[in-house]
C-alpha cells in the first residue's frame, strides 16, 4: 500500500503547539553551551587583533604555567610565519579549569606580528593603487571577476524609441548572522579513544564527519548531540576550526571534557557573514511597461574568502539582459550561508529598480510588476526545476497582499505630500521565490512500544522551526493518538540518517520518511493484532486511541500494544515521491507600510503584510512563527544591520548588540501573515518556509521609503544616515 | 596605521571595570594575586595583574541557598552558569545589550552578566527555573502563544515579561513592547511574545 498524506486529516495542518516548548520556556532545556559533564575544562579562543598580519614569534610558555590552565595549542597549523587575513582569525586556544583562568592565559600568550597593509572596505580594496592582498585563483587587484551572462541582445534592447531606461547604483551591507547561541561546543574523549561532543549545530552528521576526519578516526566512533540549539541561519553546519581545536586540547588534557563557544565579538567576526551587494543596473521597458532589457554589473563581498553571488534578474521575465559579477576579497571575516543565501540581495537589487522604472514610466508598480511576471516557478539555479505556473498564483497572491495593506486607497505616486508634516507616508512591496523542497535521501525510525510508548527517531535536529513536532504530528495523525504521546528523539549523529537544516529542507526532507515510517509500523502493528480480534488486518483503523475493527472501537491503544509482548515493532522508513517537492518551488509576496520623518530621518514601520505559499502545512501555529520570523529578519536587514569596517585600522566598529543594530519589540509593527494554500498548493507536498519570507522584506521596505520621500535611499539600511544622505542628493540636484 | 597590538579580549571590560570601578570588596579579598606577563612591547603600561585567587560566595538562588569558590570578578550570569549549574540564564552580548542574562534579584529585573556576583550576597535571586510552570505562569503562555523557536533568548523575555508582570499585572500592549524592549530576539519571535504576555497576565488574574 502506498503511503500518501491522509485526505482529510486531524491533526496535520493544525496549531499544534512545541513539544519542547516548555523545556526551552523553563530555562531547564540543555544547550550545548549549557553542558557541563565530570571535570569539563573552559576552553577560549585568542583571535588575531589585527586586519592584516604576519605573525613572527608565537610564546605559549607564560601561559601554559598560569594556574588552572591544562592545554594550550595554536589553531589550525598557526605558526610564526603565518597570515591571519582578517581581525578575528583564530590563533591559539586555551583549556583552564575555570573560565577566568582561561581568559587569563589567552592574555598571556605571546603574539609577535608584523602588521601588513589591510584593504578593510570594498571601496579600499578596489582603490587605485591599493595594497594587493588577495592574489592567485583568478583574483587581480583583490576582484575576481566573474564570467558575464548574457540572454539575448541587451545592447540591441535598449535602442528603440519607445523604451523607457532607468540607470541607477544599489548597495546593501555585509551582516552577521548573530546566532544568539555562539558557535561551539563542548567535547571529550572517552577512555576507549571516541569522541562524545555537545556542538551547537545545524548538522548533527556532518559536524561527526568533520570531527572524525580531523581525527582519523572511524565515523562510528563520534557521537554528536544537539538536543536543541540557540541559532544558526546557515552559519553552523560543522565542527568548525573552534570545535576541531577543542577536541584537540581535550585529548592533550588527558580526555577531560572542553566547553568551547566563541565571545560576541568573535562571533561577529569569525562566525560567518551575509555578502555585501553593490549594482549599478540598467533597466528598460516599453511605454506600455513591457520589460526588454537589463544590464547589470554587481559585485560584493564574502571577505578574505568566500564569495558573494546572488541572482539577478530576479522574479521577472527580461526578455535580454547581461550581467557580470565580481568577488571583492577583503580583510574581513568569511561569508557563510544566510537564510536565503543570495536572494535578499538580488531581490533588493531588482525591486528597487522595477520600483525606480515604474516610476519613470508613471505606473503604479503593482501593476508594473504583474505585467513581467515569469511563468516559470524557480529562479534557475541549474538544479531546480518548475513545479507550478508561477504567474497565475502571484497575482492571487498579489491581490490578496493588496487588499491586506489597503493598496488601493493608500498608494500614492512616489513624493506626494500630504500637508506640510515633515513625517512621510509611503507603501512599497516586493515579490520572493525559494527553493525549499527536501531530498529524498533521509530515513526515520519508528519504534512501538509493549507499554505504547511510540518513538520517532532520526539524526536530525531543531534549528528552532519545531522539528521533534512536526515527527510527532504525523505519528499521531496515523497513529489516532495525540501529539503528546509521541516521544521525538532527534539531535544524535548516531541515529538514522537525517537532514541537515539548510535551504528550508527539514521539514520536507524529514517528513515523507516520518509518515513511511509510522505507516509502515501501523500496518505491523494490525498484521500482528488482527488474529486477537479475529479480524483482518484491512479491517482495522486506529482513531481517538482506539484500535477499531470495520469502524468499532473494540480496545484502547494501551491493550493492543501489549499485545506485542516482549517484542517491540520497529521499522525505518524511507522517502517516497510525491510526499514532499523535491524541487520546491515557494514564493509571496510583501507589502510593507512606513512613515518617515524628513527633518531626522527615522523610519518606522506601521505594517508589513507577508503572502506565502508553501505546499501542505504540517503545524500552521509553527509556520506562522517561521513566516514572522523571516519577515523580522528581512526588518533588520531593512533598517537596521549593518557590519561597520573602520578603512583606517580595518578592524570592525561594532561587534557587539548594542552598535551592531537589531529590532526590539519597539520596533515591530503589525504584522499580518497569510497562508496561500490552495488545494493545488497543497498537492505538492511539504516544502520548507524557513527562509523564503525574509527574502522581500528589505525590498518592500525599500521601496516604501522611496514612495514616502519621493526619493530612491539607494544604499540599505534604511538608517537616518542614509535617508538623510538621499534627501540631500536630492535637494543638490533640484 | 594606528599599532593595536595585541589587545587583551573579553578580559578587557573586566579588568576596566574593576579597576574603573573601585569595588572595594573585589580588591579587600584579592588574596593571592598571580601576574602574567604580557607582550614586551606593553612594558611602558602599568603591568596587568590577573587576579586568580577565589573567595566563598553564598547566594540565594530560588529559595535555595547555595555557596560556591569564585573569583570575586566572577559576574553572577558566570556563577550561575558555570559554578552553580543554573543555565537558564544565557550568556549571549556578555554587556547588557540583549537580555538573555535577565534575572530578577529583590525584585528588580537585572542584566546578570554586567553584576558582580559578590554583589548578590544577601541578597534573594531569581532565575526563569523557578517560575509557574502552571496554566497561569508566564512559561505555559509562551508555549501557547509560540513566543519562541530555537529557544535561547527565551528565558530572558519569560523573566522580563515575568517582572513586569510582578510590577503591572494590567499592563497595554504598549507596556508590555517597552518591558521586554531590552530583550533581543533573533528569530524573531516578538508577535509571540507580546501576545504571551498579554496572555499571562489574564490567566494570573483567573487565578
Ligand atoms: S548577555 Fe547580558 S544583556 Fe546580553
Ligand atoms: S528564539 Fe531564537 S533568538 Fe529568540
Amino acid at each position: 500500500m502506498p503511503t500518501n498524506w491522509p485526505e482529510n486529516p486531524k491533526i496535520i495542518g493544525t496549531r499544534v503547539t512545541r513539544l519542547d516548548g516548555m523545556a526551552k520556556a523553563t530555562g531547564r532545556a540543555k544547550y550545548p553551551s549549557d553542558s557541563h559533564p565530570e571535570g569539563m575544562l573552559f576552553g577560549a579562543m585568542l583571535y588575531s587583533p589585527h586586519a592584516h598580519a604576519r605573525i613572527k614569534s608565537l610564546d605559549f610558555s607564560a601561559a601554559e604555567k598560569l594556574p588552572g590552565v591544562k592545554a594550550v595549542l595554536p589553531a589550525g597549523n598557526i605558526k610564526a610565519g603565518s597570515l591571519v587575513r582578517f581581525q578575528g582569525d583564530d590563533i591559539a586556544a586555551v583549556a583552564a579549569e575555570t573560565e577566568e583562568q582561561a581568559l587569563d592565559a589567552i592574555r598571556a600568550i605571546k603574539v609577535e606580528y608584523e602588521v601588513l597593509p589591510h584593504v578593510a572596505t570594498e571601496e579600499q580594496a578596489r582603490a587605485e593603487g591599493a595594497p594587493e592582498v588577495f592574489k592567485g585563483g583568478g583574483i587581480v587587484k583583490n576582484v575576481r571577476k566573474g564570467r558575464s551572462v548574457t540572454i539575448g541582445k541587451p545592447d540591441d534592447a535598449f535602442k528603440g524609441d519607445d523604451v523607457v531606461t532607468i540607470e541607477a547604483s544599489y548597495s546593501a551591507p555585509v551582516i552577521t548572522h548573530v546566532c544568539l547561541e555562539p558557535h561551539g561546543l563542548t567535547v571529550r574523549w572517552t577512555p576507549e579513544g571516541k569522541i562524545e561532543a555537545w556542538a551547537s549545530t545545524q548538522a548533527v552528521g556532518p559536524t561527526a564527519n568533520e570531527l572524525a576526519g580531523a581525527f582519523e578516526i572511524p565515523i562510528t566512533d563520534v557521537t554528536v548531540h544537539t538536543d536543541v540549539m540557540g541559532g544558526g541561519f546557515g552559519s553552523k553546519f560543522g565542527a568548525d576550526i573552534w570545535g576541531v581545536t577543542a577536541a584537540k586540547l581535550s585529548k592533550k588534557a588527558g580526555g577531560l571534557p572542553v566547553r568551547m563557544f566563541l565571545d560576541r565579538a568573535h562571533e561577529h567576526m569569525g562566525g560567518g557573514n551575509r555578502p555585501s551587494a553593490i549594482a549599478h543596473v540598467k533597466l528598460g521597458a516599453t511605454k506600455e511597461g513591457k520589460l526588454i532589457g537589463m544590464i547589470a554589473e554587481t559585485s560584493g563581498t564574502g571577505g578574505a574568502g568566500a564569495g558573494s553571488a546572488f541572482p539577478l534578474p530576479y522574479v521577472y521575465a527580461v526578455p535580454a539582459s547581461s550581467r557580470t559579477h565580481s568577488d571583492i576579497f577583503v580583510n574581513g571575516g568569511n561569508a557563510r550561508a544566510m537564510r536565503a543565501p543570495g536572494h535578499p540581495q538580488g531581490c533588493l537589487v531588482m525591486e528597487a529598480a522595477m520600483d525606480d522604472l515604474a516610476d519613470k514610466l508613471g505606473m503604479d508598480p503593482l501593476a508594473f510588476r504583474l505585467k513581467n511576471l515569469k511563468p516559470t516557478d524557480m529562479v534557475e539555479d541549474g538544479f531546480s526545476k518548475p513545479t507550478v505556473d508561477r504567474t497565475p498564483v502571484y497575482h492571487d497572491e498579489v491581490e490578496i497582499g493588496a487588499e491586506l495593506i489597503g493598496w488601493k486607497n493608500k498608494w500614492k505616486p512616489r513624493g506626494h505630500v500630504n500637508g506640510g508634516s515633515p513625517i512621510r507616508h509611503g507603501l512599497g512591496m516586493a515579490l520572493h521565490q525559494w527553493g525549499g523542497g527536501g531530498p529524498p535521501t533521509n530515513q526515520v525510525a519508528c519504534t512501538i512500544f509493549p507499554d505504547g510508548a511510540v518513538e520517532m527517531k532520526t539524526a536530525t535536529q531543531d534549528i528552532g522551526t519545531g522539528a521533534r513536532t512536526i515527527f510527532a504530528i504525523i505519528a499521531a495523525e496515523v497513529l489516532g493518538l495525540k501529539v503528546t504521546d509521541i516521544t521525538s528523539n532527534i539531535g544524535n549523529s548516531t541515529f538514522p540518517p537525517g537532514q541537515p537544516s539548510g535551504g528550508s529542507t527539514t521539514t520536507p526532507a524529514m517528513s515523507p520518511p516520518a509518515l513511511n515510517a509510522v505507516t509502515l509500523a501501523r500496518d505491523e502493528l494490525f498484521t500482528k493484532l488482527a488474529p486477537a480480534l479475529a479480524a483482518n488486518p484491512e479491517d482495522l483503523s486506529l482513531a481517538d486511541g482506539q484500535v477499531l475493527v470495520k469502524g468499532v472501537a473494540k480496545m484502547a491503544w494501551k491493550d493492543a500494544c501489549r499485545k506485542l509482548g516482549m517484542q517491540p515493532i520497529s521499522v525505518v522508513g524511507k522517502s517516497s515521491p510525491g510526499l514532499a517537492s523535491q524541487h520546491g518551488g515557494v514564493a509571496g509576496c510583501q507589502f510593507a507600510e512606513v512613515t518617515v520623518d524628513i527633518e531626522t530621518g527615522v523610519v518606522r514601520l506601521k505594517k508589513i503584510v507577508a503572502v506565502q505559499d508553501t505546499g501542505l502545512i504540517i503545524d500552521k501555529l509553527t509556520w506562522e512563527t517561521q513566516v514572522y520570523g523571516g519577515v523580522i529578519g528581512g526588518l533588520n536587514y531593512g533598517l537596521f544591520e549593518e557590519r561597520i569596517m573602520d578603512p583606517t585600522s580595518g578592524i570592525m566598529l561594532n561587534p557587539d548588540m548594542e552598535l551592531y543594530k537589531l529590532a526590539g519589540a519597539s520596533d515591530i509593527p503589525e504584522i499580518v501573515v497569510h497562508a496561500y494554500e490552495t488545494p493545488a498548493m497543497k498537492a505538492r507536498g511539504v516544502i520548507g518556509v524557513g527562509e523564503p519570507p525574509t527574502v522581500s522584506t528589505a525590498a518592500a521596505i525599500g521601496n516604501a521609503v522611496a514612495n514616502a520621500i519621493g526619493v530612491r535611499v539607494p544604499h540599505w539600511p534604511m538608517s537616518p544616515k542614509n535617508v538623510l544622505d538621499a534627501l540631500a542628493s536630492k535637494e543638490g540636484k533640484a | 596605521m594606528a599599532d593595536l597590538d595585541q589587545k587583551p579580549k573579553v578580559g578587557a571590560s573586566r579588568r576596566d571595570f574593576l579597576r574603573g570601578s573601585g569595588i572595594a570588596a573585589a580588591t579587600a579579598v584579592i588574596t593571592g594575586p598571580a601576574v602574567a606577563s604580557l607582550d614586551e612591547a606593553k612594558a611602558a603600561e602599568p603591568e596587568y595583574k590577573v587576579v586568580a585567587d577565589t573567595v566563598t560566595l553564598k547566594l540565594q538562588v530560588n529559595g535555595k541557598e547555595l555557596s560556591t569558590e569564585i573569583e570575586p570578578r566572577c559576574t553572577l550570569l558566570d556563577t550561575l552558569r558555570n559554578r552553580l549549574d543554573v543555565t537558564g540564564p544565557k550568556r549571549v552580548c556578555d554587556r547588557a545589550s540583549c537580555g538573555a542574562c535577565t534575572v530578577i534579584i529583590d525584585g528588580a529585573t537585572v542584566y546578570s552578566c554586567t553584576t558582580l556576583a559578590i554583589a548578590c550576597q544577601g541578597k534573594k535571586v531569581e532565575t526563569v527555573e523557578s517560575f509557574d510552570t502552571g496554566p497561569t505562569g508566564v512559561p505555559h503562555a509562551f508555549v501557547q502563544h509560540d513566543g519562541l523557536m530555537c529557544g535561547y533568548c527565551t528565558p530572558g523575555f519569560v523573566t522580563a515579561c515575568k517582572s513586569l508582570l510582578d510590577r503591572n499585572p494590567n499592563p497595554t500592549l504598549d507596556e508590555v513592547r517597552k518591558g521586554v524592549d531590552g530583550n533581543i530576539c533573533r528569530c524573531g519571535t516578538y508577535i509571540g511574545v507580546l501576545e504571551a504576555a498579554l496572555a499571562a497576565a489574564k490567566a494570573m488574574k483567573g487565578a
